[in-house]
Formats: C-alpha cells, sequence, structure tokens
C-alpha cells in the first residue's frame, strides 16, 4: 500500500490547516519575513497592513464548483474580503486570477462570473483587475481562482480602538495581541454548515441534506460592531476551524482560552453528518462566520447588535479569555475539560 | 561491645516496621535506635555484645511483620559512642535507598474482631486500624510514612490511644501512625442532598435508607461509592437511568466469600485474591440462579465482586439484606471518582439521595483494582488501591529518571529510577483534563518523594494524546528528552519487562494505537531484539475512515469489513445502515487515508454481525459481551489463513455470512479461530515463548485458540500489570532500558 511521505513531500495535509500546514508556512515561508509593515508576514494574520492600507490574498480551489448554498466565485470574493475585515479595514477593491483547465465550459465560467458580481456588490467592493491563463487538459481540476484585496481604515475601527483603551494598550488593528484576561469569545453564528454542505454536493457521494454554505461578506457585518466598540479581535474561522483559530490567539496572546462545547451553535443535522463521518466540527472550515474577543463590558451590545444582523443571528458567546490557564480548553458535553490543539490533518484514532 | 548500621529498604514504612524492631531489640538487649528515612526506608543503629547482637538478628529475620516487604538490606559496622537504651527516633530527611510507599490495606480480622466486641472501647468504631491494616498511600502527603505526614494529622491522639501507641508491649498499636478511636479519631455523619444532616447513628441510617431502596454516595478509602440494593431492579435501573449509564457493569461488595458463592463460582485462586489484603474487584462467572439484578451487569456472564475492607464497610454491610450491596465508584460519567464532599455535592446531586461521610481527607485518589482469571491465569485489568503505587523492579538500572506517560485510555503514568518503575495508581482516561492533572500531580508526587529529576520523557507515538501536553510541559521544566514509543511495541515490552526478556516474539491484540506508518495498528505480530523490531505480521488492513467513529458505531465498523467482500450498498444493509448512511460511508470511503488493523474493531464488527451488541457505552463493551456471548459454546469449522503478511480476517466475514448456526456456537469460533491464526502466524518467527498483550488479551477464548494451537510454546500475559493501557507506561520504560544499553 502506497503511503505518503509526510516529511519530504508536500501532501494534502500540508494545505488543510492545522499543524502540518503551521509548520510548512513557519519552515518554509516564513523565510520571506524581512519585518515590513506595520502588521507584516510575521504575523501570520489573515491580511497585512502596509502604508494604513489592508491587503490580502487567498487561492481558491473547491469540488464541487457549485455547491448547495454557493459557488467557487461567491467564495473567492468572500474570502478575501472576510480577511481584510477581520483586521478591522474596509475592503474596497479586489483582483481577479483565473486558471481555467482546457475544456472548461463557457456557460459554466459565466456563471461563475455572474455570482462574483452579485457578491461584490452585496459587499460593496469592486473587481479592478485581473489576469486568465489556461492550462492543459489534465494539469489541474477545472479552475482556480486568487483574488488579492486592499482595504482602507474605516472610522469605526478608530472608534472600537478608543473604546479598547478603558480595559487595556490595543493595537490599532484587530489583532491577537488585543487579547485580555476575561475576554468574551463569541461566534456569530452555526459551525461546520459549508464543509458540510459542500460534502454532500459532491457528485457520486452526495448525501441527502438541507444544509447550505454559510459563504458570504462579513464586512457591512463586522463594520456595525466596531461601531458599537469593545472588538478586540476578530477572526474567520476557516480552514482547520475553531480550533486551529483559538489555538493560534492563545499562542500569540500568550493567554489561555477557555470553551463550552455545549454552547458552540451546531445546527442538528450538521451534527449528525460530522458525526457519522467522522469529524471535527471544531475543525471543520466555515466561509460566512466569525469568531470575536469582546471586552466583557461592551458584550451585552455586541450580541445584541449581531442577533439584529441576519448574518449574526445565532451568533452565541462559547468561552472566555483565561491568564490562569494554558492553551485552548473545552468543557465537553460527555463531561470532564480536555485540551483543544491544532487539527493534524487526517483524524488521528485515538480509542483504544 | 559491637555496633552496627542497618537500613532496610522495600515495603517497612507504614507497617509496624519501627515496633517492631524496637520490640526485637529489647528481646535481644541491643541498645540504640531505630527511624524512618526520608526515602521510604528504614534505619537501624544497634550496639551490644555479640550474644545479643546475633539474637537480634535471628528474630529480626524470623518475625518480620506480616505486610512488609524487605528489598535490600545493607549492614555496616560502626565505630561510635555507647549508646543508652534503644529509642524510636524522629524521621531523618536523608535516605540511602529509595523505599517502598505503601499501599493501602483493608482491616484486619483482629480489628473487625474489637469493632464486633460490644466490651471494647473501638465497638462499633467505622474508622479501626492497626500496625497492620488500613489506610496508608491514599492518606500520605508525603513520605516517610508518620502520622504528620498524613491525613491523620488532624486528629491528635487521645490520652487512651496515646498510651497504646507508646507501650511496646502493644504489638499492634505501638508505633502505629494511624491508629485512632471513637474518643479522638474521624467522625462520620450522614445527610441528605441539600445538606441536612440525619440525626442517630449513621450506618444504621444508611442500611435503613438502602434497604428502602435509596442511592447513597459513600466515602471509602480512595474515594466515594454509589451504593444501592443490588437485587432490586427498579432500584439499579433507577441508578443507571441518573447515571446516564445503560450498561457498564457496576461492581457488588459483600461480606464474605460464602455469601459471594451464592451469587457466582468461585475458584480457590478466586477465592485467594477476593480475601486478599489488597482485596480487589474480582470478576467471576455468575451463577444462573442468583439473586442479583440482571441490570447490574446486563449482557455479561461475569460480575465484578468484592470484600468489605474497611470497618465501616462491614458494619454498613450487616444492616442490609443479604449483606451485599452494588458498590460502584461515584463519578459522574466522563470525571474522575469523587474523594471530597462538595464534589458529590456539585456533581452528584440528581444521582444520590444521600451522602455518608467521614471528616478524614482524602489524599490521594485510588480506585478499586480489578482481576480476572482467564484460563486460570492471573490478569490485572485495574492497577488501584492495594497495588499501587508499588514498584516493580527491572534487570538492570536506568541511566537516568525518567517519566512515562503510557496511552490515553484507562492510563497510568510511571517514574522510573535505579532499577525501579514505579507505575502511578489507574487514573482513568487521560482525555479528560482533570485525569490527565491527577497523573500529572501523582508523578510530581513520586518526583518529590524520591527525590529526582527525570530526563526523558517517554509518550505513545500518538500525536493527537493529550499526555502531549503534558510531556512538553515536564521536557520544558526538566530539560529533558522526549521520546516515542509506539504503542504495541510498548504493549509488547511489557509483557517482556515482566519476564525479564529483551527479545522475542509478541502478539499485541488491541484496540487502536498509532502506527509507524500513521495507520491505526491493533492486530499486530512483532519481532524485537532490544529496541528494535519487526512488524512481521498483522491483521489484514481495511480502511478506517473517519477514525474514532467506527470505535463508537460497531455497525459502521461491520459495513467497512463487509464492503470488502461485497458492494458498499449489500454490506450496509446487512450491517442495518440507512441509505443515507451508505452514501455518507461512500463519501467518507472515498477520500479515505487510513487503514486499520485492529483487533477490536474486528470484535465490534463480529459483535454487531452477531446482534450481541451494536453501540459502545464503555471501553470495549462490544467485544466485552461478545466474549460473554460465547459461553458454552462449541468450536465450529473456520479456516482464518495468514497470507503473506497478514491475517485474512475478512475470511471470517465470509463464513459468517453463510453460517446458521447458533450464536454461542460462532461467537466462540470467531474469537478462537483468531487466536488459532495468530499463533499460526507466530510460530512461523519459531518464538521460544509467546508474549502476549493488548487489550484484548484478557479474552479466554482468544487466549484459548493461541494456547491450544501454540505447538507447546508458552503463551505469556503480563502478571502485574494490565494488558490493557493500563500497561503502556511499564513498556515504554522497558523501551528505555533496552535503547539506552544498546547505545
Ligand atoms: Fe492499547
Ligand atoms: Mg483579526
Ligand atoms: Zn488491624
Ligand atoms: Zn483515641
Amino acid at each position: 500500500m502506497e503511503l505518503p511521505d509526510r516529511k519530504n513531500v508536500i501532501t494534502l495535509l500540508h494545505g488543510a490547516g492545522g499543524t502540518y500546514m503551521h509548520s510548512l508556512i513557519r519552515d518554509v515561508f516564513l523565510k520571506l519575513n524581512d519585518g515590513f509593515g506595520e502588521v507584516g508576514l510575521e504575523m501570520m494574520d489573515d491580511a497585512a497592513v502596509v502604508n494604513g492600507i489592508v491587503f490580502t490574498t487567498d487561492s481558491f480551489v473547491i469540488r464541487p464548483i457549485f455547491f448547495r448554498g454557493g459557488d467557487i466565485g461567491r467564495l473567492s470574493v468572500s474570502g478575501t474580503v472576510n480577511d481584510i475585515a477581520m483586521m478591522g479595514g474596509d475592503p474596497q477593491a479586489l483582483s481577479l486570477g483565473v486558471v481555467l483547465e482546457e475544456g472548461f465550459p463557457k456557460d459554466m465560467l459565466e456563471k461563475i462570473v455572474e455570482s462574483i458580481k452579485k457578491t461584490a456588490e452585496e459587499a460593496n467592493v469592486h473587481v479592478v483587475t485581473g489576469d486568465t491563463k489556461v492550462m492543459e487538459r489534465g494539469n489541474l481540476d477545472k479552475i482556480v481562482i486568487n483574488t488579492a484585496g486592499i482595504g482602507t481604515r474605516p472610522r469605526q475601527l478608530d472608534h472600537n480602538i478608543e473604546t479598547l483603551r478603558k480595559s487595556r494598550q490595543p493595537s490599532r488593528w484587530l489583532v491577537p495581541t488585543n487579547l485580555r484576561d476575561g475576554d468574551k469569545i463569541v461566534v456569530t453564528g452555526t459551525l461546520g454548515d459549508h464543509a458540510i454542505a459542500v460534502l454532500s454536493s459532491r457528485e457520486g457521494v452526495g448525501f441527502e441534506s438541507n444544509v447550505m454554505s454559510d459563504v458570504a461578506p462579513l464586512n457591512k457585518m463586522i463594520m456595525n460592531l466596531l461601531e458599537v466598540g469593545g472588538i478586540a479581535d476578530a477572526k474567520d474561522p476557516t480552514r482547520g476551524g475553531l480550533a486551529d483559530l483559538l489555538q493560534d490567539w492563545s499562542e500569540k496572546s500568550g493567554l489561555g482560552i477557555f470553551i463550552r462545547e455545549s454552547d458552540i451553535p451546531v445546527k442538528d443535522e450538521v451534527r449528525a453528518a460530522v458525526e457519522f463521518l467522522g469529524m471535527d466540527v471544531l475543525e471543520l472550515g466555515n466561509e460566512g462566520k466569525a469568531v470575536l474577543a469582546v471586552s466583557p463590558e461592551y458584550v451585552k451590545d455586541v450580541m445584541d447588535a449581531l442577533h439584529s444582523d441576519p448574518l449574526g443571528k445565532d451568533a452565541t458567546i462559547i468561552g472566555e479569555v483565561r491568564k490562569d490557564l494554558e492553551g485552548v480548553i473545552m468543557e465537553t458535553v460527555v463531561g470532564g475539560n480536555r485540551y483543544v490543539g491544532r487539527p493534524l490533518g487526517d483524524p488521528v484514532p485515538r480509542i483504544c | 561491645m559491637k555496633s552496627f548500621r542497618i537500613t532496610a529498604s522495600g515495603i517497612v514504612q507504614g507497617v509496624g516496621f519501627r515496633p517492631f524492631v524496637f520490640r526485637t531489640a529489647l528481646k535481644s538487649g541491643v541498645s540504640g535506635f531505630v527511624r524512618n528515612l526520608s526515602g521510604s526506608e528504614v534505619e537501624i543503629v544497634i550496639q551490644g555484645s555479640q550474644d545479643s547482637i546475633s539474637k537480634f538478628f535471628s528474630l529480626f529475620f524470623l518475625n518480620l511483620p506480616p505486610q512488609s516487604r524487605l528489598e535490600q538490606i545493607t549492614i555496616t559496622p560502626l565505630e561510635g559512642d555507647i549508646l543508652q537504651g534503644f529509642k524510636i527516633l524522629k524521621s531523618e530527611k536523608m535516605r540511602y535507598e529509595a523505599s517502598q510507599i505503601p499501599p493501602d490495606f483493608s482491616v484486619c480480622s483482629e480489628c473487625i474482631r474489637e469493632v464486633l466486641d460490644p466490651g471494647n472501647r473501638r465497638y462499633r468504631y467505622p474508622f479501626n486500624s492497626c500496625v497492620n491494616c488500613g489506610p496508608r498511600f491514599s492518606m500520605m502527603r508525603k513520605v516517610p510514612y508518620d502520622r504528620e505526614n498524613t491525613a491523620m494529622v488532624e486528629f491528635p491522639l487521645c490520652d487512651e490511644c496515646a498510651q497504646e501507641y507508646n507501650d511496646p508491649d502493644n504489638e499492634r498499636r505501638f508505633d502505629a501512625q494511624g491508629i485512632s478511636c471513637p474518643k479522638c479519631g474521624p467522625r462520620l455523619y450522614i445527610e441528605d442532598m441539600r445538606g441536612n444532616r440525619l440525626e442517630g447513628d449513621p450506618i444504621k441510617l444508611a442500611g435503613k435508607l438502602l434497604t428502602e431502596g435509596k442511592i447513597i454516595a459513600i466515602k471509602g478509602i480512595g474515594g466515594f461509592h454509589i451504593a444501592c440494593d443490588p437485587f432490586d431492579d427498579d432500584v439499579v435501573l433507577t441508578l443507571r437511568a441518573r447515571k446516564g449509564r445503560p450498561s457498564k457493569p457496576f461492581a457488588v461488595m459483600s461480606i464474605s466469600s460464602d455469601i459471594i458463592s451464592n451469587f457466582a463460582e468461585i475458584n480457590p485462586l478466586e477465592k485467594d485474591i477476593l480475601e486478599s489484603p489488597e482485596r480487589p474487584i474480582v470478576l467471576l462467572k455468575k451463577r444462573e440462579d442468583s439473586p442479583i439484578s440482571k441490570h447490574v451487569s446486563p449482557g455479561l456472564d461475569r460480575e465484578g465482586f468484592f470484600l468489605y475492607y474497611t470497618p465501616l464497610h462491614y458494619m454498613l454491610l450487616s444492616e442490609v439484606k443479604g449483606n451485599t450491596l452494588v458498590m460502584t465508584s461515584a463519578n459522574r460519567h466522563g470525571y474522575p471518582m469523587c474523594t471530597t464532599e462538595s464534589c458529590v455535592k456539585e456533581k452528584l446531586s440528581g444521582i444520590v439521595d444521600y451522602m455518608l461521610y467521614h471528616d478524614r481527607e482524602i489524599v490521594n485518589r485510588v480506585d478499586d483494582s480489578v482481576i480476572k482469571f482467564a484460563g486460570n491465569r492471573l490478569h490485572i485489568l485495574r492497577r488501584g488501591r492495594g497495588y499501587a503505587p508499588l514498584w516493580i523492579r527491572m534487570k538492570s538500572k536506568f541511566k537516568t529518571p525518567a517519566i512515562a506517560l503510557g496511552a490515553e485510555l484507562q492510563n497510568a503514568g510511571a517514574l522510573m529510577f535505579d532499577d525501579k518503575v514505579i507505575l502511578t495508581q489507574y487514573v482513568g482516561d487521560t482525555d479528560k483534563l482533570e485525569n490527565l492533572q491527577e497523573m500529572e500531580k501523582m508523578l510530581n508526587f513520586l518526583m518529590s518523594t524520591y527525590d529526582v529529576r527525570p530526563r526523558v520523557i517517554l509518550v505513545d507515538k500518538n500525536p493527537g494524546y493529550q499526555t502531549r501536553y503534558v510531556a512538553n510541559r515536564l521536557s520544558e521544566k526538566f530539560s529533558a528528552e522526549i521520546v516515542e514509543v509506539q504503542h504495541h511495541f510498548a504493549h509488547a515490552l511489557s509483557v517482556a519487562a515482566d519476564h525479564g526478556s529483551d527479545e522475542g516474539v509478541a502478539i499485541a491484540i488491541d484496540g487502536v494505537g498509532y502506527g509507524d506508518d500513521g495507520n491505526a495498528w491493533g492486530g499486530e505480530i512483532l519481532l524485537f531484539t532490544g529496541s528494535e523490531y519487526e512488524r512481521s505480521y498483522h491483521l489484514k488492513y481495511v480502511p478506517y475512515p473517519g477514525g474514532d467513529v467506527n470505535a463508537l458505531r460497531p455497525r459502521r465498523m461491520l459495513a467497512i469489513f463487509l464492503s470488502q467482500v461485497m458492494t458498499l450498498e449489500e454490506a450496509g444493509k446487512i450491517a442495518g445502515l440507512n441509505e443515507n448512511e451508505v452514501i455518507m460511508l461512500r463519501s467518507s470511503l472515498r477520500g479515505n487515508r487510513i487503514y486499520t488493523s485492529s483487533t477490536g474493531r474486528f470484535l465490534d464488527a463480529v459483535s454487531a454481525f452477531l446482534g450481541v451488541c451494536d453501540r459502545r457505552t464503555y471501553e470495549g463493551e462490544p467485544a466485552i459481551r461478545l466474549e460473554a456471548s460465547a459461553s458454552n459454546g462449541k468450536l465450529l469449522d473456520l479456516d482464518i489463513p495468514v497470507v503473506g503478511n497478514e491475517i485474512d480476517t475478512l475470511k471470517a466475514f465470509e463464513w459468517l455470512i453463510s453460517e446458521e448456526g447458533k450464536v454461542n456456537d460462532i461467537a466462540l469460533t470467531v474469537q478462537y479461530r483468531l487466536g488459532e491464526a495468530l499463533a499460526k502466524a507466530a510460530l512461523k518467527l519459531n518464538p521460544q515463548v509467546i508474549l502476549v498483550s493488548g487489550g484484548a488479551a484478557v479474552n479466554e477464548y482468544i487466549l484459548r485458540g493461541l494456547r491450544e494451537n501454540s505447538e507447546g510454546i508458552e503463551v505469556i500475559t503480563p502478571r502485574r500489570v494490565p494488558s490493557n493501557d493500563g500497561g503502556i507506561a511499564l513498556g515504554q520504560a522497558h523501551y528505555l532500558l533496552q535503547r539506552d544499553r544498546a547505545n
């Protein structure tokens, strides 16, 4: 049986978020870091900040291209818009790079572009430049899209940072070092929807499900929250999911994080599928959710604002930042607590 | 005049050793002193004529205290002053040789006699103990075992007790650190869950309430139990419902082996163990006509019995019908057993109706030990009270002190130094932070007791185990090297260590452990020399998409096995999956990257196929119930062949589909034939003996299949540690020893 050599070649695990990807980035890409930028490469955050401009890029591959609740076009706009928003930036313009496999149906491409247009309008951003390449049949699976985006510093962010000053000395942007003991951890909606929607839409192995992907641009919602204030950091739980995100926060802030499994919002149908498939909802990617660290005196107002927004109607407080703990610890529904580590990629069986 | 210094190590503290030396000195006429040293050893200095000295030594070696164990004794001649009289001195901080921490002993028969004697001042005293009996490890804060280092420090001796303590002629109480009486000792209370104390004799009240069908938390030695009437179905089912524990068996405590023999068959080996001072739970074959509710251990052919081990238990059992109670560890699902009243109030309200407790602190949580005899051989399933933390001596010495963190479920850790491995007591599943912290606390206790700093931290190869967090912390704290050991090699080495072998052939039959190739191993035949091994044979690889979900859903695992010999649709139908589940499984299988050779999963799938058990509510349930279902079965024809380096378990499923015999015959055949196949494969390696370990190594029928087909080659299982993951730490220790020797 052929087994992947996990040390010397790139495997799918290296792209899955979690431990393997982190070591790849650290070992290989971080060599590019030269300290440039207000928020630079060394921060390994969702976006960088250069001369007051928030800047980020992301590539998108997904099977199937059209899935319940979304498609690759909507995904490539939302992904980049959200990365800018999670830094506190106001997204302005996008670039669009498309690599196509020879033989790709033109009407399908038009549908994708239509979806890009609609999503960009929804997010109030503009595609201002682009590039197209075609590769020989078989050298690429259908389509790869890359978007890069820039955002400006909105006055809402200034206000938000001002509100944080009462309890800490914050950075100028939404970064993990802003976290403080006692901050509440909020997720803005149910987890796992996107992953299950995509899986269940897969050709040949698609299973029955009504779950829709949550893919959506979150910049307007975040902007409203910054208006309320008290947002120490925001981050979207995409690849690697909540587990990877919280581990990141804990490592970069040097603080512990405690969460309660029973408070994590998950749709019943998602839970059932996740369980049967042997997946961990904490590790699944989401494309229309944010996780927030909120200063406790603002949490009520933030929750109210979320609940009045359709994208945040299922928002829940799932835990808090704790300086007396090390790492990320979860109180489980079966009883007892456990550490939540970075995803290891493939499920690693532990039950004897 | 001659003088000698004697240092004795082994089990010499907490067993009446100093008073014994004192009396021996008086009888032989030597002067000098005796004292405890901090490494849990005892130092004796004697001075006297040639005659009195030789008298001392002969009396000494003839009459050693019953619970003591002398492992090492050094005698050196001394020059020195004339000593006057013989004294027991205060304990010393220094140490020469490390010695054993005494485990907890059950109450002795003399102490029970006193408790039952209306003329005795300890009549009906629930905490009676003497130099030969009572709690030790569970109430120790540190060594040496002196009263001020135990939870008994809160209970200063009254005049009468002090007199006994100071009277060298009082064989059972002179210098006995744990003694007390109704006047000066701990007190017993009973209260309801709102905190209202009940007036009257707590034991009589508890007995009455239990007889009425109430459920009561009872504070014991190493933790709380939950007690209830074992004869009443409704009561047992109520407890099951309240605990959310549908079928995990409850242990049953009784007042004598005679009474237990009405409920179960007891052979002489089992009787000895039942009555030993360690008082473990022994899994006995149920009698058909047993009046105990079938809900106590549903679906099993064995029931766990143990005898009282404190006067409190004895008196309580005397109050209830049949002198027998369910006594299961008091924990909420997923949490460790409670050791404090506040834990009971917080975690068990809604489960128990009352709490019977005392005001002596439980310092170290120690669970009841569990023993099973399979094929007349003893298997430790859980190594707790009575056994831990006794050490295991190895054939050679460790280069540096080290720590082993075991695996993850039913785990125990270990500290090792010199030639000793000290396993912690069973701490439970360390995938729970509470248990992980308990293990770390125990290891810290052992490190400070023996004053050693580990240079190596041994962990399982599995990157997902929670013990990794402890490993990282300890490695940083002690600048210690982290060393990974493959799970099944550790299983193999746990038997090897037990029998002192450095090479051989080992069969690891197990649930799942992280393999060198990233797959989920669990049915492995290893050929090893020192710290190197070759994986010679293994159960046939089958896909393991989703990992742990397959352990939780035996029918899913069954469908995967069957899908290897038929279409997934047909497989799903036989396994009882619905259409959508079949599609989801197909989706999982398509992206699958991980395979398993697990014995446990094979047994789970067979269990599900036979309709014996398709839900896992406790560890190993489907496999354990499959074993139970084979009771009185007979052996049918089935060949599980060895093809290349794989044992072709799929043949068993092809056979199962076509076979229409009785469930017990089929169940027995599959397990026995698996053992036979493993023996066939192992024999190809020309073994001298066959070492067997792993969670399934306590399965009667697999062992029988192995033993009856090993062509006279001896088949050996671990004796001193569990063959389940509770013994992994010992295997890891043995690995380090072998690795360092090779270097
Ligand atoms: Fe194991
Ligand atoms: Mg951010
Ligand atoms: Zn006694
Ligand atoms: Zn007294």
